[in-house]
This record gives C-alpha cells, sequence and structure tokens, in this order.
C-alpha cells in the first residue's frame, strides 16, 4: 500500500513543483521559487534525495540489508526505466517543437532548446540524442540519473564495506573532474554535458551515506542539529549573493578556476557547500508543516512517491506551458492558467500512477 | 551605428589598415598582413561578394564596429581562435553546419590566416542563467572572438525586454573587458511574426546594445527580411524554406560582417591623416 507521507517525499514532491516552474522560463512564479534566492537550485535537492531513497529501497521491512545482486538488479532495472523516460520525453519533446513549428508557420520554434540540429543534422543528432549524447535544454536531469545509477552499484556495495572508503572515494573522482574539467561529451554539438555525472555523483552518495548514518549513527543526528545554525548562515548568505547577483568572475580566478566559479555542470564547491547549508537549515521544516497542512504536505509527498512519472509529465507540461505563453504572448492571466494547469497535471500523474499500480490492467492481459 | 560607407572609401580604407597594419609588425619584416577581401560593396546595392542565393546589401546585413583582438591575432601572425556561440550552433562533424562552414568562409576571406573555430549550444535564456554559462565557457574557451547567435530563446519566452537588454549589454561588456572580441547575430526573421510587435522591439534592442557597446551586429532579421522580399513571387515554400536558406547564408554573413569590420579605422593603430573622412556622419 502507499507510503504515509514523509519527509523525503514530501520535499522530492517540493523539488518537483519548483522544477516544473523553473523549467517555465519569464513565468511569473519564478520569482517566488527558491533558487532566486541562492546559488544551488532544485537540481541539487532531486539528486541528494535520489540518494537518500537509494538507502531507503535497498533495506528489507524489518531493517536488514538484501542481498548484493538483488541491488545491484534493482539499480539497473531502474535505469532502465530512466533511461526509457527520457527517451519517451525527447521524443514527445521534439514532436511538440516541430508540431508547433508547423501549426505557428514559425521555424525559430524548431532552433529552441537545442533543437536545431536534430532537425538541421538529422543523422547525426538521432543518433546524439538516443545515445544521450545531445541533450534539449531542460531535459537534462534524466542523463544524469542515468549514469548516476550505473555508477551507484558500485558505491552502494562499496558502502557495505567502509562508508568512509566510499565517501573518499567519491570525493576524489569528484575533486579530480573538478580540476581537470573532465566531462562527457556532448555530440554532434560540440561541448559537454549540462550536468557533470562524474561531479554530481557526489551528491547522490551523500544522500546515500547520510540515509545510513542517520539509521544508525547516532551522533550524525547531534551533529546535523548542533551544525543548523552554520547552515541558516550559508543560506543567507546564498541569498545575498544571489539578489545582488555577486559571483566570481571565471577569468578572473585562480586555476584551477572551478574550485572558485559558481558553475552548475560541475556542481562547483561554492554550491555544493551552499546546498548543504539549505539541509542543516531547513532539516526540521517538515515537522513543522505537517500538522498545519495536512493537505499539502499529502500532495507533495504523492508526487515524491511517484517522482519519474511526475518528473516526466512534468518535463513534457513546461514545454507545454512555453509554448502556450509564446503564442498568446504570454501575461499574468496566462500564467496562473497554464501554470495552474501544469499543477494540476502533476497531481493527477501521481494519483493515476498510483490508481493503476491498485487496478487490475486490462492491458497486460491482451 | 549603421555606417554607410562609398566603396571609394572603403578601398582606400582597405589599403590604409594593411598599410598600417604592416606598419605595425615592421619588427617582422616578414609578409605584410594581406588586407581582408572586402572590396567595395555599395552599401545599398547587393553585396557582389556574397553568393548569389545570399547577397543582401550591406546596409540590411551589418553594422560595424571595430575588431580589436581579432587585429591583434592577425598582427601576430597566429591562429585566430573564434567562439560560435548560439541556438543552432551544429556540430563540427557535418560538413555543412554552420561552424564549419564559419570556419571555411572565414578562411577563404583571410587567406594565409588560420581559423579555429569552436561552438557551443548555450541553450536558454541570458536573463535566466545562460549568460553565467556563457561567461563560464568563454573562460573554457579562451578566445579572440565571440560570434554569438543571441536573442531567440529569450524572445520565445517573451522576456522582459529591458531585462534583457540589461542582460546583454552587462554580457558583452564582460567580454570585452577581457580583450575578447564580440560579434552579436539577432534572430532570424519569419513572415508570421513579421506583425509581432514585441519580436520587432526585441530585435532593436540588440541593435541597441551593440551600437552602445560598440560591437558589429550581422542583422540576420534584416537580411532575411530582404532575401524574402526579393523571392516574392518565385515559387515560396513558406518560412521553413526561407529559414534554411537564412541558415546556409549565416556562415558567408558572418564573415562578411567580420572583415569589413576588420576594415574599421583604428585610431590607436592608424593615426594617418584621411582615416576620419572614411567614416561619414550618421
Amino acid at each position: 500500500m502507499m507510503r504515509e507521507p514523509n519527509a523525503i517525499d514530501f520535499w522530492r514532491g517540493f523539488a518537483l513543483i519548483t522544477i516544473f516552474v523553473n523549467h517555465i522560463p519569464g513565468n511569473v512564479f519564478q520569482d517566488y521559487t527558491y533558487s532566486q534566492y541562492g546559488i544551488s537550485d532544485a537540481a541539487e535537492l532531486f539528486v541528494f534525495l535520489a540518494g537518500w531513497s537509494i538507502g531507503i529501497a535497498i533495506h528489507g521491512r524489518g531493517g536488514q540489508t538484501e542481498p548484493a545482486a538483488r541491488t545491484v538488479l534493482r539499480l539497473l532495472s531502474r535505469m532502465v526505466e530512466v533511461y526509457r523516460a527520457q527517451l519517451v520525453i525527447t521524443a514527445v519533446a521534439l514532436a511538440m517543437l516541430a508540431g508547433a513549428a508547423l501549426a505557428l508557420d514559425n521555424p525559430l520554434l524548431v532552433e529552441w532548446h537545442n533543437a536545431g540540429p536534430v532537425f538541421t543534422d538529422p543523422i547525426q543528432a538521432t543518433v546524439g540524442w538516443v545515445t544521450l549524447l545531445h541533450q534539449l535544454g531542460f531535459f537534462n536531469i534524466l542523463p544524469l540519473y542515468v549514469v548516476l545509477l550505473g555508477l551507484a552499484p558500485a558505491f552502494v556495495l562499496m558502502a557495505r564495506i567502509h562508508r568512509g572508503l566510499t565517501l573518499a572515494m567519491s570525493l576524489s573522482l569528484y575533486a579530480v573532474c573538478l580540476v581537470d574539467e573532465i566531462n562527457l561529451p556532448s555530440w554532434p554539438s560540440e561541448g559537454h554535458w549540462f550536468f557533470n555525472p562524474f561531479c554530481w555523483q557526489l551528491l547522490l552518495v551523500l544522500g546515500f551515506l547520510a540515509h545510513e548514518w542517520q539509521r544508525e549513527t547516532p551522533a550524525f543526528l547531534v551533529w546535523r542539529r548542533r551544525l543548523m545554525p552554520l547552515g541558516i548562515v550559508l543560506v543567507a548568505l546564498g541569498a545575498v549573493l544571489a539578489v545582488l547577483h555577486l559571483r566570481p568572475d571565471p577569468l578572473l580566478v585562480p586555476e584551477p578556476r572551478l574550485l572558485f566559479t559558481f558553475d552548475k555542470s560541475y556542481l562547483t564547491p561554492a554550491r555544493l557547500l551552499h546546498f548543504l547549508g539549505i539541509l542543516l537549515a531547513f532539516q526540521s521544516v517538515f515537522g513543522l508543516i505537517q500538522p498545519r497542512a495536512p493537505w499539502l504536505v499529502r500532495q507533495l509527498a504523492a508526487l515524491g512517491r511517484n517522482s519519474l512519472a511526475v518528473f516526466s509529465v512534468g518535463s513534457v507540461a513546461s514545454l507545454a506551458v512555453q509554448l502556450v505563453r509564446f503564442s498568446t504572448g504570454g501575461g499574468f492571466l496566462v500564467d496562473v492558467f497554464a501554470v495552474g494547469c501544469g499543477l494540476c497535471l502533476l497531481a493527477f500523474t501521481a494519483w493515476f500512477v498510483e490508481w493503476r499500480s491498485r487496478s487490475p490492467r486490462p492491458s497486460s492481459s491482451a | 551605428m549603421a555606417l554607410s560607407l562609398s566603396p571609394a572609401l572603403l578601398v582606400g580604407v582597405s589599403l590604409a589598415v594593411g598599410a598600417a597594419l604592416s606598419g605595425a609588425v615592421a619588427q617582422t619584416p616578414a609578409t605584410p598582413i594581406p588586407p581582408p577581401q572586402a572590396t567595395a560593396p555599395g552599401p545599398e546595392a547587393p553585396d557582389p561578394s556574397l553568393s548569389p542565393e545570399c547577397r543582401v546589401p550591406g546596409s540590411k546585413l551589418y553594422t560595424l564596429a571595430k575588431l580589436r583582438a581579432v587585429k591583434k591575432a592577425l598582427m601576430e601572425h597566429r591562429a585566430v581562435d573564434v567562439l560560435a556561440v548560439g541556438s543552432s550552433s551544429g556540430g563540427l562533424g557535418a560538413a555543412g553546419s554552420y561552424p564549419v562552414r564559419l570556419e571555411d568562409a572565414l578562411e577563404k576571406s583571410m587567406p594565409d590566416i588560420a581559423v579555429e573555430v569552436q561552438s557551443r549550444g548555450v541553450s536558454g535564456e541570458i536573463v535566466y542563467g545562460a549568460a553565467e554559462r556563457l561567461r563560464n565557457v568563454v573562460a573554457e574557451t579562451e578566445p579572440d572572438l565571440v560570434v554569438w547567435q543571441v536573442g531567440t530563446n529569450d524572445a520565445l519566452a517573451r522576456v522582459d525586454i529591458e531585462e534583457f537588454s540589461r542582460s546583454l549589454a552587462d554580457t558583452v561588456s564582460w567580454i570585452k573587458s577581457h580583450g575578447i572580441d564580440v560579434v552579436l547575430i539577432d534572430p532570424q526573421y519569419t513572415a508570421s511574426l513579421a506583425g509581432d510587435d514585441y519580436f520587432d522591439q526585441f530585435v532593436e534592442a540588440i541593435r541597441k546594445v551593440a551600437a552602445s557597446q560598440q560591437v558589429p551586429l550581422v542583422q540576420r532579421y534584416e537580411a532575411m527580411r530582404y532575401l524574402a522580399a526579393r523571392a516574392k513571387g518565385q515559387a515560396s515554400g513558406g518560412g521553413f524554406r526561407l529559414a534554411d536558406l537564412g541558415f546556409r547564408c549565416m556562415a558567408e554573413h558572418v564573415t562578411r560582417a567580420i572583415t569589413v569590420s576588420l576594415l574599421e579605422p583604428d585610431a590607436t593603430a592608424t593615426p594617418a591623416a584621411g582615416q576620419s573622412a572614411a567614416r561619414k556622419p550618421d
């Protein structure tokens, strides 16, 4: 049966809504997402919670750890699911852009969001998007997730031997890729992945290890509480920097420059630190919200429980809202209506997925 | 700051700049810099140096400004590193892709000069983060010249035009402050947006920023509108055929704007008399 609302599902739902709104550039709600008031954003939260969920998934009901082979298969099967979702939403997005371009007789639309090469250079770009080497703008989180799920078995199994060692390995990989600017390439367009999996793996590993420590190490909880003021300071600092648009000049910082800049692709240290600050600062907020807004908690937790389906529908819906904003000219009412419809669709998606898993499926017998 | 250059003056400028450049590298008495092959298009007549299907008058194609970093690279006889940024910057793999065409066209128009074009498809709106990503890409590649197709994403997202202008001006002046040249390319023209006030103002905003920041602008919008008007009467395949043509012509148009901009008198390097006459007051 559906699990009761919990903090992880709640914050995952929160991250999903934030990502949905932030993927509609210029809409009136964008200024009210927390991404505008810090140097990290919901992507960090999403990946960290994915790591935490791996921790939940690999423990049975009684808390015992499942066999290693089962964990590996579980992660691989999740990877296949995520890859399939990425193919489906990319295909749908390409068709939406092309369809809108035809309907509005507007060739600009096929250049949007990096879709250009798929239409001007189809032979190479088809290979590119199916192999995840060509990613549309905003459709770049699931490719990251596919690679992270591919890397996850190594870290999860290593953590059974030694957690400290696992963290050290993850940190080393992060540091080497940051200093030497190692990233997966994009193709056929020059450049590299929007989310560098070799750097972002650190957040997944941190999420997973945080879950394990939380279960078994009482000192972890003590330190989490003690460091809360530090988290608040970091969040405040991030807000000041974001509001005043203060950031290091990437051509003036010393080498290796990625240690100092605010770069999302490489999850540079400033972003990581700010995100850890957010975790510390907001660690007890769920406990405050839950008794006061049970309906909201139920809704967000339902989104979080079904995050892959909700994320996929949200990606397509945010593109749809962008097309509506473009063709109508936008404005306050359009934003309220279109974003509102999108949010209802996300809620429906979560409900529908759970309904399907409860109900016998006629298609499966056909 | 659309400059009107008469043919004769342009030739004069061309020779003068060539002379000045070779003077400036007098310490290396080797070959003088070959002046870019820019000869004498009347600003209102279709520019004959362009291939027939792409032929547009200079006044519809570009506004000019100095390109100091590129000129410096030419004087130092080293390869010119170009970073092509924008929504349709395709890959280097396909022979027909824009970065490959740009590299070919630039090398053809500046013989003996090696040109390295790298491209990056920075997606997203410059008002919402793409400008930051562009800074990181510029820091990563450290080019002499950034050729930036700008505005399509922001216009499609219908961002606030003032915010867009501010962000564009900030980013351009940041790139220039590091001694890197910028050439802007505005969004393509399409008939279905011809009556869209927002879009008109948007293209105008880019023109204003290019003028105030003193960077050359490739007026893709104007050029394609000209090509569209010329194609009227012939069989038309709607906006898509024009877009295809515009895409194929872009490398040539950009190259033309760069080579003609390189002829812009450089006050510090060319104190020769008569230079100021090249610039008619507008």
